[in-house]
């Protein structure tokens, strides 16, 4: 789900961009160190504005200057139970990957409908019930999500299919 | 117990009217009955079924009465022999016997007439062909019975009673238990007492069964064993084994039941069990029966003894099961001893000391070698001297009692012997690893506050909660779901399992061998959890006692010292990368790209990770640490490089799952993708730091080539020169030029009347006489000023500059130099513009602003100071200046503003003495010769310094003494980033990185 969020965070400039232009150069250094990036348990999207930045500090010893910036985000964060669209880039016999934007998913093969198979034979290896559905990396799927997982700069989830109005969203 | 049965009796006397005799003949087996009844259960058994084949004798398909018919035949069955025994003694009774015997005869047809008539059944007599008119034969019939029995006295009967319907009481007692209160059953100080009997130890049920025996050898002869059970409670581990009990009414009867018997200790000391205690003797633990493929270990033979050994079957009567262990043959040694076997019999070799042989494989070229005739083949297994092999291993049948199923433990070490040997290996392993989890963890269940707990049995079936706290086998629990939401409830941990949901983030804490595994659920089926592993991506299956929530940082990713994706030194020549930690093992991903499992023991190392470690790839170039690279050829993986080892690169990539998506390739078989931190990369970068980019000195020659070229004022000096096209349509052609800008010039041709425009630097020059061709920008206007420079001195000049010509270009000397003046060799620009402007111009245009004064000081002793000049102006003066600049010393030039060149320059000499010092001297003289000292200076980091320092030095102490002493402490600060700069050392980021403000911003932005 995206949320607007307010955010702050500490951007530090080096002596060299002191002058006129320093909000600009702040701002720009914030928006290449955040955007883009997992804080946690969301996605930061896309950086709105910088609306407060507070006068810069020396830090002492090295001369760099500290400032604090709060700013306004576009923020991802998946739920578990949410719905999603997802792009499959890998299929092997215990389920299949999936791109969600930014998120990594796994759907394993217990929580595809028991009609889809692995198909190892087909190029590329796909989950097939050989009708409509057919899982492919490149496949676009709807996913539920069953679980997340946090790490330091990474997310992880879970996915299922095994629901109605779940899996393949193209045909075959 | 008694007083119950006497209820009950009394109860049922008057629903059933039992023919007297009957009861009579009973009369004299009561003793004798009351041991049938205490007996062990095999003869009680034995006695049911003889009384069952005389029932169905009786009566055929008489199935409505059975059960009745059932207790009555239990009494009449026993004692029949001995009823007709008694038949002289009481003939009223035998008489009617004999009538109920007749009566059952009858039995059949009235069965057929007329079926659930209780009545009519007990006295199958009475039914007549009519209706109950005859009902006074009843009365007379309760009437005699009366009689008979008030002429028994009451303790008689209530023995009798006992006797009859005691026993059958039991019987029904057997069929449901749960009605009968417990504690009325328990035993009292009537009964019989039990006594423990030592015994050997595992030969317990061989006492049984022989004291069972010996009951049956008496009975009937007049030394009848007089015990009334025995039984044993013996097995491996229980604390009764060595130990049989025998109940009697005195410990004497027991001495001579167990008289001269094998195994068993009578005369010893016995002990008498405690009355409170016989209960707990005779508690049922539950055993979990031998599964084939369960984990035991072996206690005989005696050569095996706690070696690990796996079931492959096990028996009907569950006394024995088949094993197979890895043998310990000692081929050589045993065939010692069937030698010696042949002169007669010998010492049996004791197992008990001595070292016993290794486990290894049975082995039939081996066992042939030393024993050719022992072995024999037998389908797919092998008889090798009486024991059994099959795929290597030992079978054997063995009692139960042998093996020690609890708390097995088999270490991954053992198990992986199995796994290995075995075709179907893997299914093994891992089925048996999985049952043998099961028994060990099922003591060791833990509930911690806070686990959510689903009771499986029991009254509260169904309930879901979270444990608030846990005292020995009781879990106090809040339900969170249901009816009872909201409650707290206590159940026993027998009945409760963990529970999880899908998606939940648990970790596998139990006894299996997936311990501290961290994964995802994925399904749950009952207490089988799967879990999607952290780690590899990969499926297990775990029970889920053995699974606890896991907070959301990952699992077990190191074992010991080594975590996962470090490299490792696995033997002198290999390295490998682990892929997987195990409880007790790792995977290790070799060079050879071959996974190996291995022990923590067996890994020599691990091997520091080396960030600076530097390969090349396939293109020849640099390949570090993180740097995505790409297999070329191949299955064309992808991957980030973490760890290069000599020729050798492990790549990590998340879209391969094996081996935890680490592969390893050949440095020189992949191509850079992208460079970590964008580093440029490619045919253009040569492995290797880009040097050029370093140097200072390079830098400062690199530096003006960005520069406009010195902006010429007046007239361009290339009009009215005769020129020669070198390139395009009119090559070859000469002409004038009319007229010129920046980069053109318009000709007019010598061969047509046509003026045409090229580009300037596709025409040469050339000396309108000679046809020689000149460097108009040099030699023209020299030649041109005249005056002002003497012609000796620009040779002399020129000759200096040469060497700096051919160092910038490597183009001959002398004349060449000129192009040099075009190639952009920033160092030279100036030299030439003051010879053409007289010497001040260089100073002025190359330098910057500041350099002002000191050049027209350098002017002024240019011009005054005769031969000294060259020597001079060439190595000293504009040079260090320049150098300075393009060095970037900043601080030294902001601070030293009118005097900084100078001052600065005795600076470098101070700091750099060798050079300095050497240089000193031959820096006086003016010699150009001299001045070819210098030339590696441009590359080489100390020359400049040393070509810097002595002559501004000498020169300063004599022209600027006041300003030398106060110069010198700006310049002080100021040479170490120089000479820094030019050894590419630390202070690498004045020079080379364009943040650094010294470098870019004041010098080139002004």
């Amino acid at each position: 789900m995206f949320f607007l969020h307010n955010l702050e965070r500490q951007v530090t400039l080096h002596p060299s961009f002191f002058g006129r232009e320093m909000k600009q150069l702040v701002t720009s250094k914030l928006l290449n160190d955040v955007e883009g990036t997992c804080a946690g348990n969301y996605f930061i999207i896309s950086i709105m504005d910088a609306f407060d930045i507070s006068e810069g500090k020396i830090l002492p010893g090295s001369g760099l200057a500290e400032f604090t910036v709060n700013y306004r985000a576009v923020v991802w964060r998946p739920f578990k139970g949410e719905t999603m669209d997802a792009v499959v880039y890998s299929v092997n016999p215990h389920g299949f990957f999936a791109n969600a934007g930014p998120l990594r998913m796994f759907v394993s093969a217990h929580l595809i409908p028991t009609d889809i198979k692995y198909d190892g034979n087909a190029t590329p290896p796909q989950f097939t019930n050989n009708d409509d559905s057919v899982i492919a990396p490149g496949t676009h799927v709807r996913v539920k999500v069953i679980g997340t997982r946090t790490e330091v700069g990474e997310m992880w989830a879970i996915g299922s299919i095994k629901e109605d109005y779940l899996g393949c969203l193209q045909d075959a | 117990m008694s007083a119950h049965d006497q209820f009950h009796d009394s109860d049922e006397e008057e629903e059933e009217f039992n023919p007297p005799p009957a009861t009579a003949s009973d009369d004299e087996g009561a003793g004798q009955s009351l041991e049938q009844r205490r007996r062990p259960r095999p003869e009680d058994e034995e006695d049911d079924e003889e009384d069952h084949e005389q029932e169905q004798a009786d009566h055929d398909d008489d199935e409505d009465e059975e059960e009745d018919e059932d207790d009555e035949d239990d009494v009449h069955g026993g004692s029949r022999p001995r009823k007709r025994r008694k038949a002289a003694g009481n003939a009223f009774i035998d008489l009617e016997a004999e009538v109920d015997d007749e009566d059952e005869a009858e039995d059949d047809e009235a069965d057929g007439e007329e079926i659930r008539d209780f009545i009519d059944h007990s006295h199958p007599d009475d039914v007549a062909e009519t209706e109950r008119m005859h009902d006074d034969r009843h009365h007379r019939e309760l009437d005699r019975r009366m009689q008979l029995e008030a002429g028994v006295d009451a303790e008689e009967q209530a023995e009798l009673y006992k006797i009859r319907y005691g026993r059958k009481h039991r019987k029904r007692g057997l069929g449901d238990g749960n009605v009968m209160p417990r504690r009325l059953l328990l035993p009292s100080v009537d009964d019989p007492s039990i006594w423990a009997v030592k015994c050997k130890e595992g030969k317990e049920r061989e006492v049984i069964f022989s004291i069972m025996k010996r009951v049956e050898e008496s009975q009937g002869t007049n030394r009848e064993v007089s015990i009334t059970s025995a039984f044993e409670r013996g097995g491996p581990d229980s604390v009764m084994k060595g130990l049989i009990y025998v109940e009697a009414q005195r410990l004497n009867d027991i001495i001579l039941a167990l008289d001269g018997m094998l195994n068993v200790y009578v005369h010893g000391k016995n002990h008498m069990v405690d009355i409170k205690e016989m209960p707990d003797l005779l508690r049922i633990q539950k055993t979990e029966p031998l599964q084939p493929g369960a984990w035991v270990r072996l206690r005989r033979p005696p050569k095996h003894n706690g070696d690990l050994a796996q079931v492959i079957d096990v028996t009907e009567n569950g006394l024995e099961a088949r094993v197979r262990f890895i043998p310990r043959i000692d081929y050589g040694g045993t065939s010692n001893n069937t030698t010696n076997s042949m002169f007669g019999k010998r010492k049996r070799p004791a197992f008990g000391h001595g070292p016993r042989p290794p486990q290894r494989f049975f082995n039939e070229t081996d066992a042939k070698k030393h024993d050719p005739r022992g072995i024999v083949r037998q389908g797919n297994s092998w008889l090798y001297r009486g024991d059994e092999f099959e795929n290597g291993f030992q079978v054997k049948d063995i009692k139960i009692q042998l093996l020690q199923t609890q708390h097995v433990e088999p270490s991954l070490e053992e198990v992986t012997k199995f796994a290995n040997n075995g075709e179907d290996g893997n299914e093994n392993l891992d089925l048996g690893a999985l049952a043998a989890s099961l028994k060990e963890g099922s003591h060791s269940i833990l509930y911690v506050p806070g686990d959510t707990v689903e009771v499986y049995d029991g009254e509260q079936k169904g309930v879901v909660g979270k444990a608030t706290h846990v005292t020995g086998d009781i879990v106090t629990l809040q339900v969170t779901e249901g009816g009872l939401q909201g409650q707290s409830i206590e159940v026993p941990t027998r009945w409760l399992r963990k529970k999880f949901n899908v998606g939940d983030h648990v970790k596998v804490v139990g006894g299996s061998r997936f311990r501290d595994e961290a994964g995802m659920v994925v399904k749950i089926s009952e207490d089988r959890v799967t879990i999607l592993s952290d780690q590899n991506s990969k499926e297990i299956t775990v029970f889920s006692k053995d699974l606890r929530e896991a907070s959301d940082s990952g699992g077990q990713s190191s074992l010991g010292q080594y975590s996962l994706l470090d490299l490792v030194q696995v033997d002198s020549t290999t390295v490998g990368c682990v892929v997987k930690v195990d409880r007790e093992s790792l995977g290790v991903l070799d060079q050879n790209a071959d996974v190996r499992t291995m022990q923590v023991s067996q890994i020599a190392n691990r091997l520091p990770k080396r960030k600076l470690a530097v390969a090349a790839d396939r293109n020849g170039s640099e390949i570090r640490l993180e740097d995505v690279v790409k297999e070329h050829g191949g299955q064309q993986r992808q991957g980030k490089i973490i760890h290069i080892h000599r020729s050798f690169v492990y790549l990590h990539s998340n879209d391969n799952k094996e081996n935890a998506g680490v592969f390893v390739v050949r440095a020189n078989n992949v191509a850079t993708v992208a460079a970590k931190g964008g580093r440029i990369t490619g045919q253009s970068a040569s492995s290797g730091p880009d040097l050029n980019a370093m140097n200072p000195a390079v830098q400062r020659l690199n530096h003006p080539k960005q520069m406009a070229p010195p902006k010429i004022i007046g007239r361009d000096k290339s009009i009215g020169q005769t020129v020669h096209v070198k390139k395009g349509g009119y090559k070859g052609l000469l002409g004038v030029v009319k007229d010129a800008t920046d980069t053109h010039v318009r000709l007019e041709l010598h061969s047509k009347n046509k003026i045409i425009t090229v580009p300037k630097d596709t025409v040469i020059f050339k000396d309108k006489i000679t046809g020689e061709r000149i460097d108009i920008t040099r030699r023209g206007p020299p030649q041109r000023s005249g005056g002002l420079a003497p012609p000796s001195v620009d040779r002399s000049w020129q000759g200096g500059r040469t060497p700096s010509g051919s160092r910038d270009s490597g183009r001959t000397p002398g004349w060449g130099s000129a192009t040099p003046s075009y190639g952009g060799s920033g160092g030279r620009t100036p030299a030439w513009s003051r010879g053409g402007d007289g010497g001040r111009t260089p100073a002025w245009q190359d330098g910057s602003r500041t350099v002002n004064p000191y050049a027209d000081g350098s002017r002024t002793a240019y011009g005054g100071g005769g031969g000294r000049t060259p020597a001079w102006s060439s190595g000293g003066g504009k040079t260090p200046a320049g150098d300075f600049g393009s060095g970037s010393k900043t601080p030294a030039y902001g601070g030293g503003d009118s005097w900084n060149s100078g001052s600065k320059t005795p600076a470098y000499g101070a700091s750099a003495p060798t050079p300095g010092a050497s240089g000193g001297p031959d820096w006086g003289a003016p010699t150009p010769g001299a001045l070819n000292a210098p030339t590696p200076g441009a590359y080489s980091a100390p020359t400049p310094a040393a070509v810097n320092a002595p002559t501004p030095g000498a020169w300063q102490s004599s022209s600027w003494g006041g300003g030398g002493d106060s110069a010198p402490t700006p310049a002080a600060g100021a040479p170490t980033p120089a000479a820094g700069g030019m050894y590419y050392g630390a202070p690498t980021p004045a020079p080379y990185t364009a943040e650094t403000p010294a470098a870019s911003g004041p010098r080139y932005d002004d």
